[in-house]
């Protein structure tokens, strides 16, 4: 009776058999495509960010300078700002993404770039990479 | 002079032509309508430019002539134009009446003055994204405030030499922003948006930051909120939404003596049931009196009503002029100065000059 049992159950459990084997195959194929997919995906925000938080550490340097070189030359005002900037780029926790102010930093830097801007009448953008893009895919680094 | 409904009747004293686009809106010079200086107001269209009317001076122009309305016509005294290269949306003197800030859907702001007759265009203030949809200049006229579609408040302050600094960029609200409006007396900003609330912001010495959102929860509007507009005290506040009401708010005295120095604002009363159409504008006069100007063509106008009985104020209406435009009416203002005469700007192209004028004999202004 048990060798018929054993036959029957190798058939009734078919489904179940295919069912984990195909589980384990696809488990382990979006492991490496995940593994793929979040280092694209890290080099691309990561690349932008430090692209963006680049670009304004540039335009911080060059205002220093002109700063230093005539002190007059900007307001008090502007000069207060410049430094705000100076003291938000140095605080952006790079090595952290997953850090809650990181938006907040980088939407205060964005606002105060647009007033200096703004006052010092310069058209300066940073354009940086489309936001529309999404599929990481299409940049190959 | 008591207010009651039928005590008073809306003359119409002159329909302004000339602009090929609808009006947007309008804005009284402040430090016109005196003895010496006629009445002169500037109006915004789709048309991008800005035109500027000016009272002729009355014939007989000794005293106050307190017993007759006599009127005098308006011309266009000038004409604004390529400046913008797409609708002007609002306009705001400053407080000493010299210089004339002008928002434009190109995303830009000018600054005008009168240079001996002649209005230049003196300075351009850039930075908003895209369509700037209010200016408004502060008491003092040192401080000047943009908003506009890309949710964003700009304060700038004016230097010597019309150079415009910026202070503060503020993100605040989530949508579109339709108007701002600096307090008549403190240096503290209104702005109203189509995310149904209306934004206070106060400064901390150059930083400024929203001190209190006034929507739903506190009794606020439930869809866009187009304009506010405060009484002369400033203690009051009344704005309009598109969810046909308008609502009455005041500033919480108590809390004045708090350590920021801030007062908060509540609600005080909803003036609902009279309008059915989306309002535009309001204006609350020197005397009391907030006038509507609404998506149905027609202007209203409110005063306190003392007689009533539920308990905190509660307003009435005074007179409804159906049909005074053939079309939408974008904004309604007052004047300065002694006369009662308010300015309506539409979609239909025109401006119109009317007069409240009191319907009981022996009884002028």
């Amino acid at each position: 009776m048990e060798e018929i049992d054993d036959m029957f159950e190798s058939s009734l459990n078919l489904e179940e058999i295919h069912f984990k084997e195909g589980y384990s195959e696809g488990y382990g194929h979006g492991l490496d495509q995940g593994k793929e997919e979040g280092q694209q995906v890290g080099l691309k925000v990561g690349f932008e960010v430090g692209e963006e938080l680049g670009f304004y550490r540039g335009c911080i340097n060059v205002w220093n300078s002109v700063i230093q070189v005539d002190p007059t030359r900007f307001s008090d005002r502007v000069q207060k700002m410049i430094k705000q900037m100076d003291e938000l780029v140095a605080k952006y926790p790079v090595m952290d993404p997953e850090n809650e102010s990181i938006q907040g930093v980088m939407d205060g830097l964005r606002l105060k770039f647009r007033a200096v801007c703004a006052t010092l009448n310069v058209k300066l953008e940073y354009i940086g990479y489309p936001k529309t893009a999404q599929d990481s895919k299409e940049f190959e680094f | 002079m008591e207010f009651y409904e039928g005590a008073c009747e809306l003359k119409l004293l002159q329909t302004l032509e000339g602009h090929t686009d609808r009006v947007w809106s309008l804005a009284w010079n402040p430090a016109t309508g005196t003895a010496d200086t006629p009445l002169v107001f500037a109006s915004c269209s789709g048309d991008k430019t800005v035109r500027i009317w000016e009272q002729n001076p009355s014939p007989s122009s000794s005293s106050s002539s307190s017993s007759s309305s006599s009127y005098s016509s308006w011309n266009c005294k000038a004409v604004l134009e390529d400046t913008h290269t797409r609708t002007v949306r609002s306009c705001c003197w400053s407080p000493s009446g010299k210089s004339l800030a002008v928002a434009s859907f190109d995303a830009t702001t000018s600054i005008w003055e009168n240079v001996g007759g002649d209005f230049e265009c003196v300075s351009t203030l850039e930075g908003h994204e895209n369509e700037v949809k209010s200016v408004s200049w502060n008491a003092s006229g040192s401080l000047l405030a943009t908003c506009g579609r890309d949710k964003s408040v700009w304060i700038w302050e004016v230097q010597p030499g019309n150079e415009y600094e910026c202070v503060s960029v503020l993100q605040g609200h989530t949508q579109d922003v339709k108007m701002v409006m600096w307090h008549p007396t403190l240096d503290v900003l209104f702005s109203c948006s189509y995310d149904n609330t209306v934004k206070v912001w106060a400064d901390d010495d150059d930083d400024w930051q929203c001190v209190q959102t006034l929507g739903e929860p506190n009794n606020g509007h439930s869809s866009t909120v187009w304009a506010l507009s405060f009484n002369k005290t400033g203690d009051k506040m009344v704005t309009c939404s598109d969810d046909l009401t308008l609502k009455i708010w005041e500033m919480d005295g108590t809390s004045m003596q708090s350590a920021d120095g801030y007062a908060s604002w509540r609600h005080l009363c909803t003036i609902t049931g009279y309008h059915d159409r989306t309002i535009f504008s309001v204006h609350w006069s020197s005397e009391g009196i907030i006038a509507s100007g609404a998506a149905d063509d027609a202007i209203r106008f409110f005063v306190e009503d003392k007689d009533g009985l539920v308990d905190g104020p509660s307003y009435k209406l005074l007179l409804k002029e159906e049909k005074a435009h053939g079309m939408d009416i974008n904004s309604v203002q007052w004047s300065p100065g002694e006369k009662r005469l308010l300015a309506s700007a539409s979609d239909d192209g025109t401006v119109k000059i009317w007069e409240l004028a009191s319907l009981c004999t022996g009884n002028g202004y």
